[in-house]
């Protein structure tokens, strides 16, 4: 059967957010930058299982998510460093308390920043799509089965740490030829930092600049008040302002 | 953005409906109590008033601005994570046009606030011109791009 068939729900889904949840889950399957197929969807995996997690829902609950020790819930066994997983699940739980002081530790213990940034892309976008079931009361799309091949591990020249960002990214001065793509530069010669987040990893900021296009607006109506969406552009702000203030995203 | 696109339908609203919901005043937006609720039990853990929350918007807005608000929830859920989890600061453009209202809402009390670029008084002041430019910007973005 089609993956992510919406032939049965109650409200009629969009083709181009079908064509692509099932972009991305196939995106997630194949063999990465730095983690394999198989480390994807176990990210994957990780980013559900951390909804049900008994410590996440303690840290969750605790004056510090950082005064909570135990172990996370967690389904199949995996090749993810624990300190990696460890990051997905509080990415998915409680990312408005996570700190630069956590991340140099986790980078510490030995997890890449490489590593880590392609974990925070492939979380991100399980996230935003189970959501939208969620949110629509539609079961969850299976995980795909993950691809065999090596990742490629090529990391952009440019890339490197700077004060803007925990993590090393791309400054649109330092776009090589492979990434001119990436960013839609603002005037200035400037890219907004959400953009540049994970840029370390190219092929996780374009696969969720196509997936934002279909969920919220391409970087290109960005600027636009008008589209052709059922919601106006105000009512699109709306939402997007309410859930980044119920996660305290200042963003 | 919310606002500009407020101001862009010639209408007026209370921002403070983004960070205290539909208590925090009208936001000015068509249907906006509806939407506000749906996000706010999208992103709690009561079945049941999701379930209400969604038949409300349905019933008042369509299944198709049901769909839409789906999508624009799971969107920011990803996108809050990704400014968070990567550590990002705020672009010292958008905390200068935004540093008049931040505080007035709300949003400078959050904890990850501590990567807002300090904005002096000067800036304070300049951002509601600034603001007022950029939205004339954006005016002619929109008729340049219909």
């Amino acid at each position: 059967m089609m993956s992510f068939d919406f032939t049965g729900s109650t409200d009629p889904i969009r083709p181009d957010l079908s064509a692509q949840y099932q972009r991305v889950w196939t995106h997630i399957a194949a063999p990465g930058t730095w983690l394999t197929g198989a480390e994807r969807v176990a990210v994957a995996a990780a980013t559900r299982d951390a909804r049900d997690c008994t410590l996440c829902r303690e840290r969750k609950s605790a004056l510090s998510p950082f005064s909570v020790d135990g172990a996370h819930a967690t389904g199949a066994p995996s090749s993810l460093e624990p300190l990696l997983v460890d990051a997905v699940h509080r990415v998915a739980t409680d990312a408005a308390r996570l700190s630069k002081t956590w991340y140099d530790g986790m980078i510490a213990g030995g997890v890449s920043p490489e590593r880590y940034v392609e974990a925070l892309g492939v979380a991100v976008q399980v996230i935003s799509i189970d959501e939208f079931h969620r949110a629509l009361a539609i079961g969850l799309e299976p995980l795909p089965n993950p691809q065999e091949g090596a990742p490629t591990g090529l990391r952009p020249v440019g890339a490197k740490t700077a004060d803007d960002a925990w993590v090393p990214t791309i400054q649109a001065a330092d776009l090589g030829p492979d990434e001119e793509d990436l960013y839609d530069r603002a005037p200035g010669g400037k890219a907004p930092g959400v953009i540049k987040a994970l840029s370390l990893v190219p092929a996780e900021v374009r696969s969720w600049k196509e997936l934002a296009a279909a969920q919220y607006l391409s970087t290109e109506n960005m600027m636009r008040m008008e589209n052709d969406r059922a919601l106006d552009r105000a009512q699109i702000e709306l939402v997007a302002g309410r859930v980044s203030a119920l996660n305290e995203c200042f963003y | 953005m919310l606002r500009a696109s407020i101001q862009y339908q010639g209408k007026t609203g209370d921002l403070r409906a983004v960070t205290e919901g539909s208590k925090g005043g009208d936001s000015g937006v068509h249907h906006g109590d509806a939407l506000i609720a749906f996000a706010e039990a999208a992103l709690g853990d009561d079945g049941a008033a999701l379930a209400t929350a969604r038949d409300a918007l349905r019933a008042t807005a369509g299944s198709a601005a049901l769909v839409d608000a789906a999508g624009v929830i799971g969107n920011f859920q990803r996108m809050v994570r990704i400014a968070d989890g990567a550590g990002i600061d705020l672009d010292a453009p958008v905390a200068m046009l935004s540093s008049d209202f931040r505080d007035e809402i709300g949003l400078d009390e959050f904890g990850t606030a501590s990567r807002i670029a300090k904005v002096g008084p000067v800036g304070r002041a300049l951002s509601g011109a600034l603001r007022g430019v950029a939205n004339l910007g954006l005016r002619a973005w929109g008729r340049r791009s219909r």
